[in-house]
């Protein structure tokens, strides 16, 4: 863990406190941020000091300040590995962010191309119709051919997710490739479509992003004469509507009415996101509307299948070599299945991770190598990366002093970073056998990931016999492995096929799995035969006939067989990275870390912050104040910790009353005080001023604070009903 | 006579400058627009439809069943320069009367202007439609697509009107005045231009709509030029126009909706094979003329409907046995009952060559619908799911259940015991309930939803765990550590969800301060998205629903 690590030596420590603020204020800083604007300077050393926070608010002290030699020096040192780690930790992002990049660019490539297709189609049936000459094709009277004429050819794109994050990119780049492709792209999106605006705001966002930016009047008839001019009517004119279900119905409508007036004279194609089902249209356009939608239905990949091919890149293909232990995996899951369920908060999962493990893990540096081509530069250490205090640290991790690996072997460190590096290749062939096997029941790899990291194997215990005479009794179960086993005796001939040759493939490069995938050979074909016998190779299990008893037998075995493949890939080859030692360099395994910056709980952090202020503040004034308030605090501070007196509602006065004692009693009491005493350096800020402030300043700052709750949230103005009570909406912290 | 007189010193005074603009504006063009490609400058001949003029009986048997209403129209549209009462042409949707009117003018081959206060969806987009088409004005791009003239008032409007009608009459009368007798194709003919304004009854949705309708319906009055001819074309009845303004009523002409043999006989237009096609509306029209007569929604659904019937068939030209009616008849049935539903559904035209998984066309989306009761087709996540049965919940139960439903643990024991006596009150107040649903889903405030997402979010994870704890005792120490957390995950982001939802339109929001907190949201979600829902969770809902 890191905290065994950064106690060893103090200046990665230092750095990760810098890394965390930086973490921190990007993620849950903000609310806070609004309540404090205008207090005193202490926060702003917070806000803006990205790099050194912490030292900057310590820094008064003179302790710091006196550094010995030696400190500085290392301190340097630190600086620089931490800059250094900050730009690997770039470079390996980069990596990360382009593979999913490229990944998700592949699954949608096929889409496209359909998209593409049909549009291309259907442009082609339109010019059948007929050439329009110029003055037909911008006349304002339809073109009377057929009824079907009016129809305006629609692609349904659906994107089967409720969040629309992830398709905003997916329709950027749809633009792009119907672009590169010749055609006339407009994107618009719900913004385009209020009710405010009406038809007349998106007809002029069309207008903006086809004719020209500025237009008096938003007009069809400028876009059939734009469509005439310049070799534009060689080509379709596309509309894109990303998010269709946020779109205002009626102006959607209106649009859709209008263009299929000028269907003809201007082939518009209409490209409609829909996140729902796909009846959602029907939910929001008007009947007429819909009448003149002539819709295809385009079906873009799950986000769960998404996240699969995101994952076998990221992590089981060779990539970058940044990982995450099983903890880490089963909390990101949960995070993707219950909590937002788009892949844009994976990835930023996998970035805060990623960055987290950088700023904690000094020796992450190592990724460097891993993330460049895969010559040897470890043993060659010429950047001076191994310090001493590199190489202590490296001795003190966990992994290693749990292997008893001791500095005696420090030469081995090379050795054992070598095998690491290679460590992951028999590993990931099995997960991605695993995965093969457990297509044939739509098992996820992101749920098969995630066990397969285990650090204790508990996946092993299916093997038992007793567990596999289990499995087929038990209807349903949450292990993906035993799922898999399980699948497997169900599998028909044909299917077992498939999967050798992909198994084949998969355990290509390394020839111990690819041995024992290839002694399952003779069997397949005995299965084959069988199944040829059979006369119905794709469905074992239909008839009772005695060839068929034999060939389930076959199917059996084989099944037996493979299960016993796997569990000798499992145990073999299947080391989870958790067990390895120095797996701590790859490794990101703090799920505490990386929970509290994802999901922040903002709103209890207000509670807790404003109950607590001088723990953020660190003024001199109010730290050894004990339970007793302080006029010196913060008047939003004192006003909300006064409230957790009340029950749900508070009456105005009682409180204002309250408030005012405090402000008043105690900054006549720090008066007399200040007479005798002459701390007057205590007193910097004005709300300390020596007499008590005027009625109508507490008034304001009363009032001032009395908002600054409600903007947070925490309390509910008076209402018409009880004008003298106002109501508390938070509760707890 | 007084008309020929008026119309003679209009003429006087305006020609020397109009044509003195025309000439210039021309010039200019052609000097701007230096690229040959189709540079069209539009002249009088382009105010007529353009093509070849028809006959009569051409017009007429284009289009069946319209016979009366065509004669009417040329009749009230009255002969050669004869000046003529505003005519507002009514009825249903897709009855024919653009395409007719249009005809008629095509058949006439008289001048006349066109616009659709659909396009034109503003008065100043029609007033500068109507413009630019009389003062043959093209939009380009060396023009910067702008309008001739910038018109915004009705009072403006008719000021320009005037002068570009007496500019077009001008034109017209040299015209008419050289090549009278030889009436060659697509060239005007007469000295009127007929203004033809297409649906009219949009404009009461405008802003100040009334006031333009009564502005359009008085512009015979106001503008005093018998040269215009207007048209107007509804779809609703003249009666929802009418005032006591004082202006001539126009003279409606009605165009009622097809009856099924005018179906027929409207179908088997233009068909290669009109035994076979004749074959197939006998057996088709039927049963979609008590569903719509409509003839853009009936054409999309019996073209693809058509192509089903003639897959069997190599010969598509032979002419068919009563045998073969009856077989193709016999392979047609089951198709036509989910397309008679189809009709209100987004229609689809089948794709030929079309066989990519990723292409499936929706017409066979009653087959698919069967599947999709399974299971939800699209990513939620679960605690969006929780919200959503939620708010599905909050809308239909009545929130004085609350209580007895959930209690603060949400406990599945204690629930039980407190429906048997809520039962007993539903039978007493079954009218009640039955007006209740007839409301629709009621609406609740944002602390309701968040309440019961919290009980059914805390009982469905208990269940869970009962099950894990059932099935997989070896691997409770694993799982209570991933789930744990996802249980305490649950609650956060809860709002961000909302809003979600909200975008998805499955919960809409009636607006008020967002900080005041006192919005209240209401479930757009129907009971089987709900249940598909909670069926994927595994939550019981149907034990949760009041009446149920």
């Amino acid at each position: 863990m890191a905290p065994s690590g950064t106690v060893a030596d103090p200046p990665p420590s230092s750095a990760t406190d810098s890394f965390n603020s930086g973490a921190s204020e990007e993620n849950d800083i903000r609310p806070f941020f609004v309540l404090h604007k205008a207090s005193s300077g202490s926060l702003q050393g917070k806000s803006t000091g990205t790099v050194r926070s912490k030292r900057t608010i310590e820094s008064p002290t003179p302790k710091i300040a006196k550094k010995s030699e030696v400190e500085s020096a290392e301190e340097e040192d630190g600086q620089f590995l931490s800059n250094r780690r900050l730009k690997i930790f770039e470079t390996v992002w980069s990596k990360i962010e382009k593979t999913i990049e490229n990944v998700l660019r592949d699954s949608n490539s096929k889409i496209f191309n359909g998209i593409y297709d049909w549009i291309r189609e259907s442009f082609e049936s339109i010019r059948s119709y007929g050439a329009l000459s110029l003055s037909e094709a911008v006349r304002s009277y339809p073109v009377l051919t057929q009824a079907s004429s009016k129809q305006l050819f629609t692609a349904l794109v659906l994107t089967r997710n409720l969040e629309m994050v992830d398709d905003l990119l997916t329709f950027e780049e749809l633009n792009l490739h119907l672009k590169s492709q010749g055609c006339h792209v407009a994107k618009l999106s719900s913004m385009d479509f209020s009710a405010k605006n009406g038809v007349g705001g998106c007809l002029r966002g069309l207008l903006r992003q086809f004719v020209m930016p500025t237009l008096d009047v938003a007009d069809v008839t400028t876009l059939a004469s734009w469509y005439r001019e310049n070799e534009n009517h060689k080509n379709p004119v596309v509309i894109i509507v990303d998010d269709t279900e946020r779109c205002c119905g009626s102006v959607l409508s209106d649009l859709i009415l209008i263009l299929s007036e000028w269907a003809v004279k201007v082939p518009i194609f209409l490209i409609m996101g829909v996140s729902t089902a796909h009846d959602a249209p029907r939910k929001i356009l008007s009947v007429n509307a819909l009448q003149r939608l002539c819709a295809s239905r385009f079906t873009l990949s799950s986000p769960a299948e998404r996240m699969d091919a995101v994952l076998e890149a990221v992590f089981l293909k060779p990539c970058s070599g940044f990982t995450v232990s099983h903890k880490v995996a089963l909390f990101m899951r949960s995070y993707f299945l219950c909590q937002d369920g788009t892949l844009t908060s994976f990835v930023r999962t996998l970035k805060i991770a990623c960055l987290q493990h950088f700023s904690s893990e000094p020796l992450s540096i190592m990724l460097e190598h891993f993330c460049q081509d895969r010559s040897n530069q470890l043993t060659g250490e010429g950047n001076g990366l191994l310090t001493e205090s590199t190489m202590k640290h490296a001795f003190d991790l966990p992994s290693v002093t749990r292997n008893k690996i001791t500095r005696s072997t420090c030469e081995l460190l090379p050795q054992f970073l070598l095998d690491l590096q290679r460590m992951p290749n028999p590993w990931s062939i099995v997960v991605l056998c695993i995965y093969e096997a457990g297509k044939f029941d739509k098992l996820r790899l992101l749920d098969i990931f995630c066990e397969t990291l285990d650090p204790e194997a508990r996946y092993l215990k299916y093997f038992s016999p007793s567990a596999i005479v289990n499995c087929q009794s038990q209807v349903s179960g949450r292990s993906v492995i035993r799922q898999v086993l399980r699948k497997l005796r169900d599998l028909s001939p044909s299917q077992w096929r498939s999967l050798l040759k992909r198994w084949e493939n998969l355990s290509a490069e390394f020839s111990e799995i690819n041995d024992k995938v290839m002694e399952l050979h003779p069997l397949k074909r005995s299965v084959e035969a069988a199944g040829q016998r059979q006369g119905l190779p794709n469905s074992p299990k239909k008839h009772a006939s005695r060839s068929h008893t034999k060939l389930e037998k076959e199917l059996s075995a084989m099944a037996d067989k493979v299960a016993a493949v796997i569990e000798f890939m499992l145990r073999e080859y299947m080391k989870p990275v958790e067990s390895v030692p120095f797996h701590e360099i790859l490794c990101f395994k703090n799920v505490d870390k990386l929970q509290s910056a994802l999901l922040g709980d903002p709103r209890g952090r207000i509670q807790s912050d404003l109950l607590e202020a001088h723990n953020i503040l660190h003024c001199i004034c109010c730290s050894q104040r004990g339970t007793t308030l302080l006029p010196s605090m913060h008047d939003t501070s004192i006003l909300y910790t006064l409230a957790q007196e009340h029950a749900d509602v508070i009456n105005l006065h009682d409180w204002y009353q309250s408030f005012k004692t405090i402000l008043v009693s105690r900054s006549s009491k720090t008066k007399q005080n200040s007479k005798t005493c002459s701390k007057s350096k205590k007193r910097k800020d004005r709300c300390e001023e020596p007499e008590a402030p005027a009625e109508a300043l507490i008034q304001a700052r009363f009032c001032r604070a009395v908002m600054e709750l409600q903007i947070a949230g925490l309390i509910r103005l008076p209402s018409k009903r009880r004008p003298d009570f106002v109501q508390r909406v938070a509760f707890g912290s | 006579m007084k008309v020929e007189s008026f119309c003679s010193f209009f003429q006087n005074q305006e020609s020397s400058k109009v044509t003195r603009r025309n000439t210039r504006s021309s010039s200019s063009v052609t000097v701007e627009n230096p690229e040959p490609n189709e540079s069209h400058q539009p002249t009088v001949d382009d105010l007529t439809f353009g093509e070849e003029s028809i006959t009569l009986d051409a017009l007429l048997s284009d289009f069946p069943g319209r016979r009366s209403q065509i004669l009417d129209l040329i009749r009230l549209i009255g002969p050669l320069d004869c000046p003529s009462f505003p005519i507002m042409v009514y009825g249903d949707a897709s009855t024919g009367k653009t395409s007719v009117v249009l005809q008629v003018f095509r058949h006439l081959n008289r001048p006349f202007v066109y616009s659709s206060c659909r396009t034109c969806y503003s008065p100043r987009l029609l007033f500068e439609s109507v413009l630019n088409q009389l003062l043959l004005h093209s939009k380009c791009s060396s023009n910067g697509y702008s309008s001739a003239k910038r018109c915004d008032k009705p009072s403006d409007f008719v000021n320009l009107l005037r002068q570009a009608l007496s500019n077009v009459m001008e034109t017209l009368d040299s015209k008419s005045g050289t090549s009278r007798s030889s009436k060659p194709d697509g060239k005007p003919v007469g000295k009127m231009v007929y203004l033809i304004l297409d649906h009219v009854d949009l404009i009461k949705e405008w802003e100040k709509g009334t006031m333009i309708l009564q502005f359009l319906f008085s512009l015979y009055s106001v503008l005093k030029m018998p040269q215009l001819g207007i048209i107007l074309i509804s779809g609703l009845p003249p009666d929802v126009y009418y005032s006591n303004m004082g202006y001539t009523d126009p003279i409606p002409v009605y165009f009622p909706v097809y009856s099924q043999e005018e179906l027929h006989q409207i179908f088997l237009r233009n068909q290669a094979n009109r035994d076979l096609y004749s074959a197939f509306l006998d057996s088709v029209l039927k049963p979609f003329c008590r569903v719509t007569r409509r003839v853009d929604e009936l054409s999309t659904t019996i073209s693809s409907l058509f192509r089903k019937y003639c897959e069997p068939l190599d010969d598509l030209g032979l002419s068919p046995s009563e045998d073969l009616k009856r077989r193709l008849y016999n392979q047609l049935k089951p198709l036509i009952a989910p397309c008679l539903n189809e009709i209100f559904r987004v229609s689809s035209r089948p794709n030929d060559g079309d066989n990519r998984g990723e292409r499936r066309q929706k017409a066979s989306c009653s087959s698919e619908n069967r599947e999709e009761v399974e299971k939800l087709d699209f990513h939620m996540s679960t605690s969006a799911k929780y919200l959503l049965i939620a708010a599905f919940l909050a809308s239909r139960n009545p929130a004085t259940l609350d209580a007895s439903m959930f209690d603060s643990t949400g406990g599945m024991d204690n629930r039980k015991r407190k429906r048997k006596a809520s039962e007993k009150s539903m039978e007493k107040k079954e009218i009640a309930e039955q007006e209740a649903v007839m409301k629709g889903p009621g609406s609740f405030p944002l602390e309701r939803l968040l309440a019961i997402f919290q009980c059914i979010a805390s009982v469905g994870d208990s269940s869970f765990g009962e099950e894990e704890e059932g099935k997989e005792e070896e691997e409770e120490e694993e799982e209570a550590t991933g789930y744990d957390r996802e249980n305490n995950n649950l609650m956060s982001d809860v709002l961000l969800q909302v809003s979600s939802l909200c975008d998805a339109n499955f919960i809409t929001k009636s607006g008020s301060c967002p900080l005041e907190g006192s919005v209240r949201y209401r479930s757009m979600v129907s009971e089987d998205l709900a249940l598909k829902v909670a069926r994927s969770l595994r939550f019981p809902l149907s034990k949760y629903l009041y009446r149920r």
